[in-house]
């Protein structure tokens, strides 16, 4: 017989009252994990989407993409050598639509390759997000320090930098909005090989998300609430379960002396603990997706299955862990004891 | 036949710096099916050795047969499992557990004996109990809702399910009105004779020796008539 699904029945009011507990605090925590996720991707999404592989800035730059600047004959070598090799610039900017209402927009533009669009001479592509303010293919957009005007010939999906709508454009105009010859950044796939030189200095896409301000100060304070809530909840079972078994101590006392398993007493918590977390994260991961689904489309909400599981087996370890420190309370049970007390 | 044999048992409990000798070679045995009583003034070393008969805390020397083992000398988890398979035990207090009903605390003992019974075979063995301790209908009832006397009428049954060797009972009617006492212990008598199974009892009371077929005193930490 199973004593402890018995006692969850029996007691179905106390044990209701954990799984909501663990169901709210679960459920917090996707939904921070979501947002600090979203805005992450609202953040750096023209980055975090790369594959995997290196970005190089000058070396003078510290870290600043906006203070480097590729020596452009070093640049073409390097490109003549490998076409893997990607050279693309980023700025901060505005544009203005045919009712003379400005967009802010992140401009970028790059040498030849897969992983940016590319706009040819007069021509601009727009992060999707631009879309919902009412810009479609065709309209043609302005710039204060262009003198050419920019035709909208296309969206992409999920291409923002420093919450802003990636803005694809020509390198030519780049050049001449920015009056520079240079670009700032060089990204290599994986698979190309380091490129060794002292102007240059080497970051992963994660360093490179480190450099842009915002991004490192939103994200360390996401993840500081999302591992408070974790912590919480593993100190909840903890607490949770201490309580019932100081309640129960003589009955362990009793059961131990008829001769029970001391490790069929902490199977039983186990099983408890597994049964609400497993039913409380049941209900927060379909509500949490759901709120996936239907958040609304200017709201920097992003929830994927790998960050669930991740958190979901977390909540099982710790609460699992709660459940068994508190369990030690068993362990201390005599069954002397037990026998001479009165009735509980 | 003799089924348990205490041989010599000293027992000396320390408190602080001061050591007291709690039992003083104490040598009894156990007839099968026999009841044994166990008297003594409070404090004289009465459920010290009743727990050690039962392998609930070991002697400071001496030796416990049963069967072909000495307790003594046995392992934590084996006398765990002769506890389980072969003792059975009534306290003063019924101690059941609370969110089992009556027949599921059964059940469960019969779990934690390893019985070897099947299902049917199972039901058949509560239902007889039940009804010998006249509780069948109260069968699916939660023990917060017995009498004190009902709950441990359970309690006997609880420890007689698993048709345990020998049972042991601490003062089991010592919460009890002399009325209801008197229910238990006849009912204890009853159920012992017929199930054949060896009782070592301890009591204050002069009305449930009557019920015993031994009488053993403890004084000054050993018996004062050898058995
Ligand atoms: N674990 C222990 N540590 C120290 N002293 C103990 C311990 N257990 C029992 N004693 C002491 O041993 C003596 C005998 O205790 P025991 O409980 O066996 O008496 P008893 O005859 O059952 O008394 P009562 O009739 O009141 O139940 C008592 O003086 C008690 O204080
Ligand atoms: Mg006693």
């Amino acid at each position: 017989m199973n004593l402890g699904w018995k006692e969850i029945k029996r007691n179905k009011i106390r044990f209701v009252i954990l799984g909501s507990i663990v169901f709210l605090v679960s459920l917090l925590t996707f939904m921070i994990s979501g947002l600090a996720n979203g805005l992450s991707q609202d953040n750096a999404a023209l980055i975090k989407n790369l594959p995997d592989g290196t970005l190089y800035l000058e070396a003078e730059a510290e870290g600043n993409y906006s203070f480097s600047s590729i020596d452009s004959e070093f640049q073409e070598d390097l490109l003549a050598m490998s076409d893997e090799v990607t050279a693309f610039s980023i700025q901060m900017g505005f544009v203005d639509d045919q009712d003379d209402k400005q967009h802010s927009v992140a401009f970028v533009t790059s040498t030849a390759s897969d992983d940016f669009a590319h706009a040819d001479h007069g021509e601009v592509i727009l992060d999707q997000s631009l879309k919902e303010d009412g810009i479609a293919v065709g309209d043609i957009l302005t710039n204060q320090q262009f003198d050419g005007e920019l035709e909208v010939v296309g969206f992409v999906e999920e291409s923002k930098f420093s919450h802003a709508p990636v803005a694809y454009i020509n390198i030519q105009d780049y050049q001449d909005m920015y009056r520079t010859e240079s670009l700032q950044i060089l990204y290599t796939p994986e698979e190309q090989a380091a490129i060794n030189t002292e102007h240059l200095q080497a970051y992963s896409p994660a360093e490179f998300l480190n450099t842009i301000p915002s991004y490192q100060a939103e994200q360390l304070s996401l993840n500081m609430i999302i591992w408070f809530l974790v912590v919480i909840s593993g100190m909840l079972f903890g607490i949770f379960f201490y309580m019932m078994n100081v309640q129960k101590i003589g009955l362990y006392g009793i059961l131990k002396a008829v001769g029970v398993k001391t490790s069929a007493l902490f199977k039983m918590i186990w099983l408890q603990m597994l049964l609400i977390t497993i039913i409380a994260l049941a209900f927060s991961i379909s509500l949490s997706h759901l709120f996936n689904l239907f958040a609304p489309a200017g709201m920097p909400f992003h929830l994927t299955a790998i960050t669930t599981i991740q958190l979901s087996v977390i909540f099982l370890i710790i609460g699992f862990a709660g459940a068994t420190i508190s369990g030690f309370q068993i362990k201390k049970a005599e069954p002397l004891q037990a026998i001479q007390q009165g009735e509980s | 036949m003799t089924i348990l044999t205490l041989e010599n048992i000293h027992k000396t409990f320390k408190n602080g710096d001061v050591e007291e000798e709690i039992l003083k070679g104490i040598s009894l045995s156990l007839k099968q099916g026999e009841i044994t009583a166990l008297t003594g003034a409070s404090g004289s070393g009465k459920s010290t050795l009743l727990t050690i008969a039962a392998g609930l805390q070991p002697p400071t020397s001496g030796h416990i047969y049963f069967e072909s083992h000495d307790l003594a000398e046995l392992k934590p988890d084996q006398i765990r499992h002769i506890r389980a398979s072969q003792f059975g035990f009534v306290f003063q207090f019924a101690h059941l557990v609370p969110f089992l009903t009556v027949e599921e605390q059964l059940i469960f003992m019969l779990d934690v004996s390893d019985s070897k019974q099947n299902k049917q075979q199972r039901a058949a063995e509560i239902k007889r109990l039940l009804e010998l301790v006249d509780m069948e209908h109260r069968r699916t009832a939660y023990p917060a809702s017995l009498s004190g006397g009902e709950k441990q009428r359970i309690a006997i049954a609880r420890a007689m399910v698993h048709q345990p060797t020998i049972l042991f009972a601490d003062e089991p009617t010592a919460s009890l009105d002399s009325k209801r006492s008197k229910e238990v212990m006849t009912l204890m008598r009853n159920l012992t004779k017929e199930l054949g199974i060896t009782t070592l009892m301890v009591t204050h009371d002069q009305d449930t020796m009557a019920y015993a077929d031994h009488m053993i005193e403890m004084k000054d930490g050993c018996l004062s008539q050898p058995v």
